[in-house]
This record gives structure tokens, sequence and C-alpha cells, in this order.
């Protein structure tokens, strides 16, 4: 057969194409990958500020903010007993310094997370490798993965080389790079067991071996194939490794004398207070236009506190609907908040306005971005859990802020016309 | 050595022993063909080495992956007790094979030393140089002490019964002392965050694994503690326990898949294979 080598050519610049492409969308961190009801229902981030988008290595940068633990939990989702607050970077590019939830430090994983409510997440990161990396906070979930928060690109500029990470013992002694730390110990000692191996396979390689060996042994010459040589070799060599074994062993007792087990705790921490919001809201709808890429709700607002409230923000998967002609709302978003998790659109209002206190408000939200399709939160058309939820934020007249998460089930509209919503007027289209 | 037989393949790399003549003449090879089996045997050895390199490797890291593969992981109760118990059967297997039709007393050796290659060649490639983690992160475990262990048991027993009932717990019980014997410095106690912690356990803080939560570990856990307030000596004697039956295990799977089957005797096949009638 000939073998076409255009062909062949071909076919190797298409792979290495596609792997290229693969690669650009690695950069998104999988997170879209992961099904709506986990992302719009488990733990939902606000608040989310990073102290700088650019560090030299070895220079600090924090990340910190809240999540709420939605209330309408998925049932596919294992329950948030226990968590981890972990990050979502593209490898150690950066060292983690410190961590913590609610101000305990967050060196171990925690148990018993309630639903439903808040916590505060901090920590801080060191440059260590450059590049323009993408870092995300992540709250991991025991039993079902890394649900991971908003992303933002930051530059570590300098020299890898540059980047040194002390260390003191409990005993102070001074480790200068933790990188290296006990690296020489771990070198001698491998290398010197690898090569008492290698010299026992040479032992037995440097003599007549497979075929020979096989017919001697044929011939029942077991004496020529295993010599007093051999034995005694081989005993002087189990002898030495034995005694190696223990001299070894010793001297890094004696190096080491106060040594500790890895430790495993898990940690606790209350939720954070949170007064009641004294709002109440029943969702009557939920729609999704899937032409319009538009999500659309019907809900009722019952305000039962003592001020007025109006609907500033909806936020789910990381995207944020921003209710535009609320200064409130725009307050809420920092100057430097990453743009892809903000919906160009803003969040759309029928009826906006300050729901009084005691006054049962019913509105129509409409919150159309295109990223409803990029970020596949369109999936929950092909899932077994077809709800999706979002926290609402609501503002008095002062700017403080109540949050409320909801959820509702959501139903596909797949043509142009008018969706079958309660009677009261919608806006847009 | 006479003078031609100096110049041949052998002798030109080994000096060989009078008995590695004896054995050459009374097998009747002659010069040639004593130097084209010495090829054959390069080929072997060296398709041998990679070829258990490559799968010890796959089983070490599909079973016990974990506590190989990361400097957190390595605790006092499912590492001394897990590394062993599935680092034992590629060895008995390898022995087994290596010692009915061959009477060498390397399986077992050959299998740390591959293990040792590849996991370091795992360690710096991808662990070290493509993904960026210090190498301190993904010190791996060692194994060839107990193996050689085993070969030494083998060669002086000559049976397998005995590598089963001497070696096995020798190989188990070696392996966290020969271990400790570098790794001792990662559990050094060090305040982190107000807590105490091991070395170990800040190089895996330090250096976050994004898609391996701190929850993940499977480490110690119950009240296992002999009079030295460590659960590390009543794994290894259960590790022991264990080898001692898996051995026997691995080693009749190491006879059995070293046999040459054949499916079927037809003269019809065995001529359409190119066989004489
Ligand atoms: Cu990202």
């Amino acid at each position: 057969m000939k073998i076409n080598y255009t062909k062949l050519l071909k076919i190797f610049l298409i792979s290495i194409f596609y792997f290229v492409i693969d690669m650009v969308v690695a950069y998104a961190h999988g997170e879209k990958a992961m099904e709506p009801y986990f992302r719009t229902r488990t733990v939902m981030f606000y608040d989310v500020t990073w102290s700088t988008d650019n560090v030299k290595v070895g220079e600090n940068v924090t990340i910190e903010g809240k999540f709420r633990l939605h209330s309408d939990w998925p049932q596919a989702v294992d329950d948030p007993d226990v968590i981890y607050v972990n990050q979502s970077i593209p490898g150690p590019v950066f060292a983690k310094i410190e961590s913590y939830l609610n101000g305990v430090p967050a060196r171990q994983s925690f148990r018993d997370m309630e639903v439903g409510k808040d916590y505060h997440y901090k920590m801080v990161l060191q440059g260590r490798v450059p590049g323009n990396h993408h870092v995300h906070p992540g709250i991991a979930i025991k039993g079902s993965g890394t649900i991971i928060g908003p992303g933002q690109f930051i530059k570590v500029s300098g020299s890898q080389k540059d980047f040194k990470f002390p260390v003191t013992t409990m005993d102070g002694v001074l480790i200068e790079d933790l990188e290296t730390y006990a690296l020489a110990d771990v070198f001698k000692w491998h290398s010197t067991l690898a090569i008492l191996g290698i010299f026992w396979l040479l032992w037995w390689v440097w003599r007549p071996l497979l075929i020979p060996r096989y017919q001697a042994l044929k011939q029942g010459r077991e004496d020529l194939l295993i010599t007093r040589l051999d034995l005694t070799v081989g005993i002087l060599l189990g002898v030495f490794v034995f005694v190696a074994i223990v001299y070894n062993y010793n001297v890094q007792a004696n190096k080491y004398p106060i040594t500790v087990p890895l430790q495993t705790s898990r940690m606790y921490t209350d939720p954070l207070p949170v007064a009641d919001p004294q709002i109440k809201i029943n969702v009557s709808r939920a729609e999704y236009d899937i032409p319009g890429r538009t999500m659309r709700m019907w809900v009722e607002v019952k305000n039962n506190g003592d001020n007025k409230v109006r609907l500033g923000e909806l936020t789910t998967a990381n995207l944020r609907f921003i209710n535009k002609s609320f200064g409130h709302a725009m307050n809420n978003v920092t100057a430097n908040y990453p743009s892809e998790h903000m919906a160009d659109g803003g969040l759309e209002i029928d009826k906006d306005k300050y729901i009084n206190p005691g006054e049962s408000h019913k509105m129509f939200i409409t919150a159309q971005d295109a990223r409803w399709e990029t970020e596949r939160l369109t999936a929950f058309l092909t899932d077994v859990d077809a709800r999706v939820g979002a926290l609402l934020f609501f503002y008095d007249e002062e700017g403080n802020r109540k949050i409320l998460d909801v959820a509702s089930s959501i139903l596909p509209v797949f043509t142009d016309d008018d969706g079958t919503g309660p009677s009261y007027q919608r806006i847009g289209r | 050595m006479s003078k031609s037989e100096s110049r041949s393949f052998f002798g030109k790399i080994f000096r060989m022993r009078s008995e590695d003549r004896e054995i050459l003449k009374i097998v009747g090879l002659n010069k040639e063909q004593a130097g084209l089996a010495r090829y054959f045997d390069f080929l072997v050895v060296a398709a041998a080495f990679l070829l258990f390199c490559g799968a010890f490797h796959l089983h070490v890291m599909l079973s016990a992956g974990d506590w190989d593969m990361f400097i957190d992981w390595k605790d006092r109760q499912y590492w001394p007790l897990i590394i062993p118990i599935d680092t034992i059967m590629f060895p008995a297997a390898v022995q087994a094979a290596f010692w009915y039709y061959f009477r060498l007393p390397i399986g077992a050796t050959l299998c740390g030393v591959c293990l040792l290659t590849s996991v370091w060649i795992g360690t710096y490639s991808y662990w070290h140089l493509w993904t960026m983690f210090p190498i301190v992160l993904n010190v791996p475990s060692i194994i060839i002490a107990g193996c050689i262990l085993l070969d030494v048991i083998l060669l002086i027993f000559r049976r397998w019964i005995f590598v089963a009932c001497i070696g096995a717990p020798l190989f188990a019980l070696t392996f966290y002392p020969s271990n400790m014997a570098a790794l001792t410095g990662y559990y050094v106690p060090v305040e982190h965050l107000g807590s105490m912690a091991s070395m170990a356990d800040v190089i895996g803080y330090t250096f976050p694994r994004s898609a391996t939560p701190e929850y993940i570990r499977i480490i110690e856990t119950g009240t296992l503690r002999t009079f030295e307030g460590t659960s590390v000596w009543v794994s290894g004697v259960f590790a022991a326990f264990v080898c001692i039956f898996l051995y026997m295990l691995w080693w009749q799977i190491g006879m059995a898949f070293s046999t040459v089957k054949t499916w079927s005797q037809s003269p019809k096949l065995k001529k359409y294979l190119g066989f004489k009638g």
C-alpha cells in the first residue's frame, strides 16, 4: 500500500488545530460543563473582590467575598456536610498563604454547613509562576465537586526563580525554601537503593541469560545457574540492605527528633448572622425563552418590613443582572469587576418601584443575555432537575441590602409567540 | 579465555565465569549462536524493562495512586497498609516467571527498579515540568528495599512458599522504615495559621491542587494505637499478614500467565499457519 503523505500531514495539522482550540476553551476552567441546577442552586457567590489584578512573583493578592448556600439545594447534589475553601487556578501558579471561612483558618475542611445561610471567605495567594492567570474562588462540596465562583485575570510578572517560600518549624529551624525542603535526603536514599537494585539486576543479567539458562535448567544443571558465589553475594546484599534501612531510619529519627502525624481535623463555624429580610417572595412562573435567550420570572413580593424596598439585582451562576435605573444597585458593583460576569442588558423589571411596607407587589422580571447560551445554562432542558435558582438583591432607600434566594421550575418556551404567563402585562418583545 | 572467544560479542562486554562457559557448553551453543542469544537477551531485557515500567506504574497509579503521589497523603495508617499490599502483586508474579523458567532471582527487584524509574519520570515530567508543582509535593514511595529482600529470600530458600511466609511479611514490615529513612523531615511540626501541622500538610496546602480539596485525603481514622502511640506497626503487621496470601495468589497468577496455551491442535489450522502437516 502506498502511503499518502500529504493526507497524513493534513490529518496531523488538523489534529494540532483542534488541540490548540481545545486549549483555548480550557481557559474557562470547566465550570460550563456543570449542570445549571448545580450552578444556580448551590453555592451562590456574591461580593467577590480581588485586591489587585497585577502582582510580581512573591507578592500577594487577596480574594474575598461571600456566598449563600441556596435553600433550594438540589437533590442531585450532596448536602454541604463537608466543604473546603478552594480556589480554581491553572496549577500552582500561586502559592496559597492563608485562607479563612468566617475568619476561621480554612487549612482544613469544614463540616455541617447550613443551607440557606451566608458565609464569608478570604484567601491570600502569592504570585509564583509568571503569566496571565484566571483566578476564581471555589467551594468544594464533598461528594459533588468544586463549585467555582467568578474569575478575574491576574497578571503575575517577574521570574519564577525569584520565588522562595521560607518556613520556620516549631523547633525554630528556618527552612529557606519549602520547594526543595529535605529533597537532598530523598535523592540520596532513593539513588542508594536504586544502585543496589541495579547492581543486583546486572549481577544476573551479565551472565548467559534467557535461552542458555532455560536450556541448562531443562538439563537439570541448577548448580551452574546459581553458584556459591551468587548465594554469598545475595546474602551479603540482603544483610546490607537490612542494615542500611535500620541505620538510615535511625539517622533520620535523630536528625528530626520531634515529628507529628498528618493533621486532619474538621473545622466548624457558625454562619454569618444575617437579619431576617422581612420580604416574602412567591415565584408564580419562570420561563426561558430559547430563541430570545431570555429568562422571565413572574414574582409576587410581600414587604413585611418597616422600610420601602426595591429590587436591584438578580445574580445566578456568577452572572449578574443589574437594575441599571437603580442607583443603589449600580453602587454595589465594584469598579474593576470582570465584565465577563456582568450581563450587558441588565435586569428589566416591569412595575419597578419601591414596595411599601405591608404592600404585596406583582412584578415581571426579564433577564436577557446571550451568556445563558454561551455559559450553557440552558442545559436544564436536558437535565433531570429543571429548576433554576438565583439571588435577588433588594435595597431600601438608604441602600441597605436584603438578599433572598429564590428558585422555581423553569419552563422552556420554544416559539417566538407570547408565553402563557399570569395575566398581567409583560415587557420586552 | 581464548582470543577468538574474547572477541565475540559476549567477551567484548562481559568476562565470563567458568560456570558460564560451562553453561554454554552443555547447552551446545557455538560462538555465533551464543552471540545471537545475547542479542535476544538484550532485546528481551529492554522490552521487559519498558513493559514493567509501564504496567506496574499503571497498576499502582490506578489502585493506590494518591498515597504514592502526594507527600501529604503518606499517613501512618493507610499508607503502610495499602502500598505494600498493592505493590507485592507484580513482584510476586514476575518472580514466579523468572524463577520457574530461568532460575533468576531478580523478578521483584526488577519490578521495584521499574516502578521507581517510572514514578520519578512522572514526578519530574508531568508534575514538575508540565504542571509546575514543586518536587517536594510529589515525592514517591520506594519499595526496592523490600524487593531485594524478596529476591534474596527466594535465592536462599529456593521455594516460593518460604518467600510467601518469610519474604512477604518482611517486604511489608520494611516498607515504612525504608521510606521514613528519607521522609522523616516532612513530619516535623510547623505552626500554620494558628494550629499545628506537619511540614507535609503545609506543602500540600501551599501548592494548591484545585481539583483535590483537602477532604479527599484518606488518612488515619479510628482509634488504632499500639504502645508507641502510633498505628504504624498495627498497619504493618496487618499488611504483612495480607501480603503472605497475596504473594501466594500472585505467584500462581504469574505462573498461569507465563504458560503457553494454544487454542487448537487442528492439523488444518497448523497447515494454514505454515507448519508442516
Ligand atoms: Cu477561569
